[in-house]
C-alpha cells in the first residue's frame, strides 16, 4: 500500500469516510434481499446469509462509530478520503479525464482516444511541463496498442477514425 | 493405462527440437498473460485459424508452451505494479508488491518464476507418472468436498481481517454479497442486478480485479514520484545481477514449500470446475496457517509470494489430466484445446493413452520442455523488467488507468465492463484510503459465486437436507482440516504466549 | 441497459466509408436500384454464445460458404450473457431492421427462456428464418455407471429419486426427462451444470446418477459415456450413441422432437420493408446446403452431418410453436415453484 505524504496525514479522529463502506454494504445488501423476496428457494439461501451476517458486521461498525462521535472521540469528518491534495496532486483531473476517456472511446476508437487521455493524463500529472516527451510517449504507446490489440491479437476494440483510415490504407 | 517409459527418451529429444516454436510461444503466453483481460484461452481462440491449420504436434506444443507461460506472466504485474494478470494471479500481489515497493522487485520476480518453474516441472513430472491415479481424483471430489476446499480459500478473509477483524470481515462480506449478484444457479433469477442485463451472469472477474487492484493503486501513487518506497528508490539503482541470484536462492531454499503448493495446485487443477484462483488462495491460506511467521505475510514475505505462484504453475499440469484421461477439461484453456484436438481428429479420453500414447505423453513432454526453457528464458529478463518500477508516476498511472479498462472490456466486448472497472476502482480507493482490504473484497468476488454454486448443487441434490454437507467420508476429512487450520494458529499463539509468560516470570522467579 | 453494448457499430461505419459512393446517393432517387444490389456490405451476425463455442463453429462454417453465394463477409459479434437474453436485447434493440443484421440463435434454450421470463421486446417482432441443423437431446450415464439401460433408471427412479444433470433447466433435454419421469412414475431431480463440458463431467464422475444433453456433444465425448436413450424421432447416429432407442419408441410416448436447432433469425421489421433482401437471404440459404463445400467445411469441423436439417420460416414457426407449448407445460418445474418452504 501507498505511503501517504506528511502533508497529507489524515485526521485520524474523523471517522466519515470509514463508514462510506459499511453504509454502502448496508445499503446494497437491503436492495439485494429487495430483488430476492419473491424468488426460489435456491435465489435466497446463500444470499440471506451472507447478507445477514453483513448487515450485522456493519451495522455494529456504524452503531459504535455514531458512539464514538457521541462520545466526542470522533468527528464525522471525512478528511481521511478527501484533502486539498485531490486538487493539488491532479488526481481529481485525472478522474476526470478517466470518465471522460470511458465516455468517447466509443465514438473516438481506441487509438485517437487512448492517445487523448494519455497525453492529456499525464499532462495533469506532470502540470503542464515536458509537453513534446508525453505528446511523443502517448503517441508511441497508443500506437503499440493499437499494433497489439487491434493488429495482432484482432481484438474488438471500439473503431474510429483512425482505425478505419487504417483499415483502407492496409 | 500402461506405462511407456521406453517412449520418453525419445520424446524429450524429440520435444526439445521444437524449440523453434516454444520460446516464441513462451514470449507470447507472458505477453498475454501480463495483461489483464487477455488470458491462454482466449488468445488460443484469436488465433484459432493459425492453430487448426498447424501439424497437431506443433499446434500442441504452442498451445501447451503459451499456457504454461501465461500463467507465470500473469505474475509479473501482479508483483511489480499491483495488477494481477488474471484471477489466477490474485494471491500474488499480497506479498509480492509490498516487496517491489521496498526496492525487491527484482528478487520477488526471481522468486516468482523459480517457483512457478520448479513447481511447474515437478508438478508435470508427478502428473506423468500418477496420471491414473490423479484422474481418480475427480470421481471423488463432489460438490461437498467442493465446499470445503472453497472454505479453504475463503478463510483466507480472516487472516487477512486479522490485523483489523471488523474492517476486514466487513470487507470480505462485501465481496462475498458483490459476488452473488447475478441469476441464480438453479432457476436463472436475476438477484441483485440493478437493472444491468450485463450483469446477469455475475461479476465479471477482470473488471474487479484490475478496479480493486490496479485503478484504486494508480489514483493513489500519483502523490508519489515512483511506486517504490523511499528506501526502495535509494536502493533500486546500485541493484544487479545479485538480486535475481538471491532471489532464486531464497526460492530454492524453500523446495520444500514449493513443492507442497504446487502439489496443492495439481490436486486442485484436476477437479472439474475449479481452477487457479482457488489454488493460489488455498495455497496462500495453507502456508500462512503452518508458518511460524504468519505475522510476516502480507508485508513482502518469501512464503507469501512463493506459495500462490507455485500452486497456479501446478493447476495447469492438473487442468490437462481430466481432459487427456476422461476428455473432460479441467479448465478454460483445455476447453479450447479439447477443440483443437477434436478439430484434428484426435479423440481424446480414455483411449488416448492406447491409441496415441506420443501424442498424451507429449503434451506432458513439452510441458516439461517448456518450464526448461521458461527458466533460461525469462530470468535474466528480471533485471529489466523491474526498471518499470522506476518509471515516475506521471506516467505510470495513466497507462495503468488506460491498459487495464481495456483490459477490462477485451474478454466480453462490453462498453459496460469499462464503466464497471472504474466502479471498482473507486470502491478499491475509498477502501484503501479507509483501512479496508481490497484482497478480502476480491477474494469474496471471486469465490463467493463458486462456493454458492456448489453449495446449492449439494442442496438440490439432498432436497435441502443441509445434513448433506457432512455425508462423505472425504467431506468430512476436508472439514476436519479445515477445523485444524483455525486451531493450528490459536495453538500455536497460545504456545508462545505462554512461553512469553514464563520468560517473564523466569527472572523474577 | 446501457445504450454502449454494440461494438459492431463502428464496423458498420467502417463500412459506410468504404463504400461512401453508395452511401452519398443512399437517399438519392437512385436508392431503390442500389437496393436491389442487395447485400452491398457485410452483414453482421449477432451470436448468444461464446466464441470459439459449438454455435460459433456451425456458423463459421456456414457462413464460410454463404458468403460466396451473396459475395460479402458476414461479421460475427457475441453477446454470451445471460443465456443468450443479452444478445436477443442488443439484437432487437440496437440493431438496424436491415436485413443487414441477422441473428443465430439455438432456437431451443433460447424459446425457452421466454417461457422462463418474457424479454423487453415483443416476441412477434423477430422471426427465424433458416434453421441450419438439429441436434436431439438424450440421456446419457457415465462409462463406469451401473446403469446400463435407460429401464434400469426407471427401475432405480422408482425407488428413489435420482439426481440428473443438465446443461440448465430451461433445456429441451430437461424437459425430456422430466416427460420420462411423468410417464414412468420415475423420480428425476433436476441439478442445472451450466455448460455441456459440465454435464458429461456430472456424469462421468459419478456426482450424478446420469445426465441430459445435446446428444452431438455426448458423441464427441467418446467412450467416456454411454448414451440410453434419445428424444427424437429416431437414433440418427445408431452406434455413435450407442445405438440407444428413442423414448416414443421404447415408452410409446407422442413427444415432439427435443431439439436444439441453430437458426437464423431476423427482425420482422426488416422483412416487412425489406422483402427484396430478405428473399436473397433465403434463396442463397438454401443453396448452402447443396454445395459440396459445406458437407466438407462441416465434416472438417466435426460435426454430425447426419443433424443438418435445412429449414425454413414454416419449419422454424412450427418448431417454435411445439417448443413453447411443451415449455409452458412444464413452466413451473423449469422456473422453480415460487416460495418453497
Amino acid at each position: 500500500m501507498t505511503e501517504k505524504q506528511n502533508s497529507n496525514t489524515p485526521d485520524k479522529r474523523s471517522i466519515g469516510g470509514d463508514m462510506v463502506i459499511p453504509v454502502v454494504a448496508l445499503g446494497f445488501t437491503l436492495y439485494y434481499f429487495s430483488t430476492i423476496i419473491d424468488s426460489p428457494w435456491t435465489a435466497q439461501v446463500s444470499a440471506f446469509f451472507i447478507g445477514t451476517i453483513l448487515i450485522v458486521l456493519a451495522a455494529v461498525f456504524i452503531f459504535k462509530s455514531v458512539a464514538k462521535v457521541r462520545l466526542g472521540e470522533a468527528g464525522f469528518g471525512f478528511s481521511k478520503l478527501f484533502s486539498k491534495a485531490d486538487i493539488t496532486s491532479g488526481r481529481l483531473s485525472l478522474f476526470i479525464v478517466t470518465v471522460l476517456y470511458i465516455l468517447l472511446i466509443e465514438w473516438g476508437g481506441f487509438t485517437l482516444t487512448t492517445f487523448g487521455f494519455l497525453f492529456s493524463g499525464m499532462l495533469v500529472l506532470s502540470k503542464g511541463r515536458d509537453k513534446g516527451f508525453i505528446a511523443l510517449l502517448s503517441a508511441g504507446l497508443s500506437l503499440v496498442g493499437y499494433g497489439l490489440f487491434i493488429i495482432v491479437f484482432e481484438t474488438r476494440l471500439p473503431h474510429g477514425p483512425f482505425e478505419w483510415l487504417m483499415a483502407l490504407v492496409l | 493405462m500402461e506405462f511407456q517409459f521406453q517412449l520418453f527418451g525419445p520424446l524429450l529429444i524429440h520435444t526439445l527440437s521444437y524449440w523453434w516454436v516454444i520460446i516464441p510461444s513462451i514470449f507470447l503466453g507472458l505477453i498475454v498473460g501480463a495483461i489483464p483481460g487477455f488470458s491462454a484461452a482466449n488468445t488460443i481462440i484469436i488465433l484459432l485459424p493459425f492453430t487448426l491449420v498447424m501439424d497437431i504436434e506443433v499446434g500442441l506444443i504452442f498451445m501447451v508452451a503459451l499456457y504454461c507461460s501465461s500463467r507465470m506472466g500473469a505474475g509479473i504485474p501482479a508483483i511489480l505494479v499491483n495488477i494481477p494478470g488474471t484471477a489466477g494471479a490474485a494471491a500474488t500481489p499480497l506479498d509480492g508488491y509490498p516487496m517491489t515497493q521496498a526496492g525487491r522487485g527484482q528478487q520477488a520476480l526471481a522468486m516468482s518464476f523459480v517457483a512457478s518453474s520448479f513447481g511447474g516441472l515437478m508438478t508435470t513430472i508427478i502428473a506423468l507418472l500418477a496420471m491414473p491415479l490423479l484422474a481418480q481424483v475427480g470421481y471423488y471430489m463432489h460438490s461437498v468436498e467442493m465446499i470445503v476446499v472453497m472454505l479453504f480459500g475463503i478463510s483466507l478473509i480472516a487472516s487477512i481481517a486479522a490485523r483489523d477483524t471488523h474492517k476486514g470481515l466487513i470487507a470480505g462480506f462485501l465481496g462475498l454479497m458483490i459476488g452473488s449478484i447475478g441469476t441464480d444457479v438453479v432457476y436463472a433469477t436475476p438477484r441483485g442486478t440493478l437493472g444491468f442485463l450485463e450483469l446477469y451472469d455475475g461479476v465479471p472477474l477482470i473488471p474487479a480485479l484490475v478496479g480493486l487492484f490496479a485503478v484504486s493503486e494508480a489514483f493513489l501513487v500519483i502523490e508519489q514520484k515512483s511506486i517504490l518506497s523511499k528506501k526502495g528508490l535509494d536502493a533500486a539503482p546500485s541493484v544487479g545481477w545479485s538480486a535475481t541470484l538471491e532471489g532464486c536462492t531464497i526460492a530454492l531454499s524453500r523446495w520444500w514449500h514449493i513443492t507442497w503448493n504446487s502439489i496443492i495446485g495439481l490436486i486442485i487443477g484436476v477437479i472439474p470446475g475449479a481452477g487457479a484462483s482457488i489454488a493460489s488462495f488455498v495455497a496462500y491460506q495453507q502456508s500462512r496457517t503452518y508458518s511460524k511467521t504468519p505475522e510476516l505475510y502480507g508485508t513482502g514475505h518469501p512464503e507469501g509470494l512463493i506459495a500462490p505462484e507455485a500452486a497456479n504453475n501446478g493447476v495447469t499440469s492438473g487442468t490437462l489430466i481430466p481432459l487427456l484421461i476422461l476428455g473432460i477439461p479441467g479448465g478454460a484453456t483445455a476447453a479450447v484445446m479439447l477443440v483443437v484436438m477434436q478439430y484434428q481428429g484426435v479423440t481424446l479420453g480414455p483411449t488416448l493413452f492406447q491409441l496415441n500414447p506420443e501424442l498424451g505423453y507429449g503434451v506432458f513432454m513439452a510441458m516439461a520442455v517448456t518450464y526448461f526453457f521458461m527458466i533460461l528464458t525469462i530470468l535474466p529478463l528480471a533485471r529489466f523488467m523491474t526498471r518499470v518500477t522506476m518509471v515516475s508516476t506521471v506516467y505510470l498511472a495513466p497507462c495503468i488507468i488506460a491498459f487495464t479498462l481495456i483490459g477490462s472490456f477485451v474478454p466480453r466486448v462490453y462498453m459496460f465492463d469499462m464503466w464497471l472497472g472504474l466502479a471498482f476502482g473507486i470502491i478499491g480507493y475509498i477502501a484503501r484510503k479507509t483501512g479496508y482490504h481490497v484482497a478480502a473484497i476480491l477474494i469474496g468476488v471471486i469465490l463467493g459465486p463458486l462456493l454458492e454454486t456448489y453449495f446449492l448443487r449439494a442442496l438440490k441434490m439432498s432436497d435441502g437436507d443441509i445434513m448433506v454437507l457432512f455425508s462423505s467420508n472425504l467431506g468430512n476429512v476436508l472439514w476436519l482440516a479445515l477445523f485444524a487450520t483455525f486451531l493450528v494458529p490459536a495453538g500455536i499463539q497460545f504456545k508462545k504466549n505462554r512461553r512469553l509468560d514464563e520468560s517473564r516470570e523466569a527472572p523474577n522467579g | 441497459m446501457s445504450k454502449t453494448l454494440k461494438p459492431t457499430r463502428r464496423k458498420f461505419i467502417k463500412a459506410a466509408v468504404a463504400t461512401a459512393g453508395v452511401a452519398a446517393i443512399a437517399g438519392s432517387p437512385f436508392k431503390s436500384a442500389f437496393a436491389a444490389k442487395f447485400p452491398e456490405r457485410n452483414i453482421n451476425v449477432i451470436v448468444p454464445t461464446r466464441e470459439g463455442g459449438g454455435a460459433d463453429r456451425n456458423l463459421r462454417t456456414f457462413t464460410s460458404v454463404w458468403k460466396n453465394y451473396l459475395n460479402v463477409n458476414f461479421e460475427p459479434g457475441y453477446f454470451p450473457g445471460a443465456s443468450g437474453r443479452v444478445a436477443y436485447e442488443v439484437y432487437m434493440g440496437k440493431r438496424e431492421p436491415d436485413c443487414y443484421n441477422l441473428i443465430f440463435g439455438n432456437m431451443g434454450p433460447e424459446l425457452l427462456n421466454w417461457v422462463v421470463k418474457k424479454p423487453t421486446f415483443d416476441l412477434n417482432a423477430y422471426l427465424y428464418f433458416g434453421q441450419v441443423d438439429t441436434d436431439p437431446g438424450c440421456v446419457f450415464v457415465g462409462a463406469k455407471s451401473k446403469f446400463k439401460t435407460i429401464d434400469d433408471i426407471v427401475a432405480a427412479g422408482k425407488k428413489r429419486k435420482l439426481n440428473v444433470g443438465t446443461s440448465r433447466m430451461a433445456h429441451p433435454a430437461s424437459i425430456g426427462i422430466l416427460a420420462l419421469g411423468e410417464k414412468t412414475g420415475a423420480q428425476f431431480n433436476l441439478i442445472p451444470l451450466s455448460g455441456g463440458k459440465n454435464t458429461v463431467a456430472g456424469a462421468v464422475t459419478g456426482e450424478m446418477d446420469f445426465s441430459v444433453l445435446t446428444s452431438g456433444s455426448v458423441a464427441a465425448a467418446g467412450k467416456a459415456v454411454r448414451t440410453v436413450l434419445i428424444f427424437d424421432d429416431k437414433n440418427k447416429l445408431g452406434a455413435r450413441l450407442n445405438n440407444a432407442p428413442t423414448m416414443n419408441d421404447h415408452f410409446g410416448t407422442k413427444l415432439p422432437p427435443l431439439l436444439s436447432a441453430r437458426a437464423f433469425g431476423i427482425h420482422r421489421a426488416a422483412i416487412d420493408k425489406y422483402p427484396d433482401r430478405f428473399k436473397v437471404l433465403q434463396d442463397t440459404f438454401f443453396k448452402v446446403f447443396k454445395d459440396p463445400a459445406f458437407k466438407m467445411a462441416y465434416l472438417k469441423a466435426k460435426g454430425d452431418w447426419e443433424y443438418v436439417n435445412p429449414g425454413g420460416v414454416k419449419e422454424c414457426e412450427k418448431y417454435s410453436k411445439d417448443i413453447a407449448e411443451i415449455g409452458e407445460r412444464y413452466k413451473s418445474l423449469l422456473s422453480g415453484a415460487p416460495k418453497k418452504k
